[in-house]
């Protein structure tokens, strides 16, 4: 690609486009910033490949610490996290993909993963960047922590605290969720 | 405990949802559209350190030489006036082969060449320089002297090549070989002159002073 071959550049846009744009994703909450992150990334690496030393890290490390610096660039400049709930077009969520399932659990599956998503925005960048990564991108901590900068260790620490924030955010939807359950199943049973 | 257990396992479980919900996104087409475009673009236009290089070499070389031009021109502004005081540093060894003669004094003109004897000996400094040179300078001030008239043919490349002028002494008859008046009582009497000594060895102007 750094030769100039354009068709390089396609193939490895291809097999790295979908991590980056998914990571700026779900660090942001908005489909703008993680397109205009995305795009960023690759410019990057356009103009300044040369940078990359393959001996400190892999490429997709290295691509997914340029979009870290840009989202948080830009989560900075914009001072907005939207949650992607509040973009009227994006329903990603709430698709019911699996046509095999009963339709209510589809629907309950998507009200989870639309709660956990909103944890996941509303976390600190700090814990929520962990969370993207360990969790959501399966990354390992290694890997993490060669993104993040930091060691490996507070990589853990900080994946622990997220998770417990993560819990300590959901659990009383939980809570609500089976106290709802159960006072329809009461229902039920007077009906 | 137990409640604990449950809820990191839920936790676990609804991440995964989420982690396979959006494990289908991908960045829309049209951006690899755009970066197809801006890696075209980009292999087209030069980068923009190559752009500006010869904009920056440009004004580099040119500011080299107005450097360069400068100092020569300096250089040769401040020769010029050394080359006059080499001359008349030079004046009292041939004074004093002159004075073998019998030579009448001249009371009138004052001549500081000891001072400038010593500052002659001393390593020079860009400062002293200049103040010798004003000193030089206030010295043929307080001389009357004529222009310098040429002796035969002169080159202005001559005088470029640079010289030396050197103090003389002449007998007055001289002047009348210029056409300038002489006091016939002081006919036998000597008459100072600067002549211009050229690097060829030759001498190629002479200026009276009184």
């Amino acid at each position: 690609m750094l030769a100039g071959d354009e068709e390089a550049l396609a193939l490895l846009y291809r097999r790295r486009q979908g991590s980056i744009y998914r990571f700026a994703l779900q660090m942001s909450g908005s489909k703008p910033i993680a397109e205009d992150v995305t795009q960023e990334v690759f410019l990057f690496l356009m103009r300044e490949g040369r940078v990359f030393d393959p001996a400190r890290g892999s490429l997709s490390a290295f691509l997914l610490g340029v979009a870290r610096n840009h989202v948080l660039r830009r989560m900075r400049v914009d001072q907005v996290l939207t949650p992607i709930a509040d973009d009227g077009d994006d329903d990603a969520g709430l698709v019911l993909a699996d046509t095999d399932v009963c339709p209510l659990e589809d629907l309950t599956r998507a009200e989870t993963i639309e709660t956990v998503r909103k944890a996941v925005l509303s976390l600190p960048a700090k814990y929520r960047e962990v969370v993207v990564l360990c969790e959501l991108q399966d990354v390992s901590y290694a890997e993490a922590a060669e993104i993040l900068g930091c060691a490996i260790g507070t990589v853990r620490s900080r994946l622990h605290r997220a998770r417990a924030l993560l819990i300590a955010k959901l659990r009383p939807a939980e809570q609500v969720e089976e106290e709802t359950s159960a006072s329809l199943k009461s229902e039920r049973c007077f009906a | 405990m137990n409640s604990r257990k449950f809820d990191d396992e839920t936790l676990t479980s609804s991440l995964h949802l989420l982690a396979e919900d959006m494990a289908s996104l991908n960045a829309p087409a049209e951006i690899e559209q755009k970066l197809r475009e801006a890696f075209r673009a980009r292999k087209v236009v030069v980068p923009m350190w190559r752009r500006r290089a010869p904009y920056w070499l440009a004004a580099g070389i040119a500011a080299v030489l107005l450097i360069a031009i400068s100092v020569v021109a300096l250089r040769s502004r401040t020769d010029k006036p050394n080359q006059i005081t080499a001359g008349q540093i030079e004046q009292p060894r041939i004074k004093e082969g002159i004075k073998e003669q019998p030579i009448a004094p001249e009371p009138k003109v004052d001549v500081p060449q000891p001072k400038q004897q010593q500052i002659a000996q001393r390593p020079r400094r860009p400062a002293e320089r200049r103040a010798q040179n004003n000193e030089v300078a206030n010295h043929v001030n307080r001389e009357i002297a004529t222009d310098f008239m040429p002796l035969g043919y002169l080159n202005p490349a001559t005088l470029q090549d640079g010289g030396q002028i050197i103090r003389v002494e002449l007998p007055r008859s001289t002047l009348m070989n210029f056409g300038l008046p002489v006091n016939m009582d002081r006919y036998h009497e000597k008459v100072k002159a600067d002549v211009f000594i050229g690097v060829d060895g030759l001498a190629h102007a002479i200026r009276f002073v009184k």
